[in-house]
């Protein structure tokens, strides 16, 4: 799995521990790596992957249909899962101030192996670590 | 006068490169299962 996640774009280094099946993945500086990418990779390699976590910068955006969405990249953004934490960056949403999360970007559904991943996955803020 | 030139080239380079370093990806964690 190491080497399948490795060899993904913008992927700069992936920490397995066997031992609590946690998978750590590090983006290159000037990279861009896709989340969703990374999650087929991941069963491509045989395993199922239960939860994802990204720690991300970027503005608040709206998007066309007027959700909250992070961007991360110019052609790259993640769209909020309302939550208490969505609601409070509402105001930042058109402006220059660069935010940094972490939130849930896939958590597998209860008693399906497989996810669904053709649709968009949407990020579910755990935590809001600085605006600047 | 070079002086100049070069501080404002300087500046001009920061303001270009700064917004794309700024927003990224800065880790992904996941928890997987059925690892051997």
């Amino acid at each position: 799995m190491k080497q399948h996640l490795g060899r993904q774009s913008g992927v700069q280094t992936v920490e397995v521990s066997l031992l609590d099946g946690k998978v750590d993945v590090t983006p290159k500086e000037d990279g861009q790596i896709d989340p969703v990418q990374l999650l087929k990779a991941t069963y491509d390699s045989g395993v199922t992957a239960a939860e994802m976590d990204m720690t991300a910068r970027g503005k608040i955006v709206k998007d066309s249909s007027g959700n909250l969405a992070l961007q991360v990249e110019p052609n790259q953004s993640f769209a909020f899962a309302p939550n208490e934490l969505s609601k409070g960056l509402e105001a930042l949403a058109g402006t220059q101030t660069i935010v940094t999360v972490r939130g849930q970007l896939y958590k597998k559904p209860a008693g399906k192996k497989k996810a669904d991943l053709s649709a968009p996955l949407k990020l579910v803020i755990l935590e809001v670590q600085k605006k600047e | 006068m070079k002086m100049k030139r070069v501080a404002l080239l300087v500046l001009l380079g920061s303001i270009a490169v700064v917004p794309v370093v700024q927003a990224q990806i800065k880790h992904i964690e996941m928890r997987v299962e059925g690892m051997t």
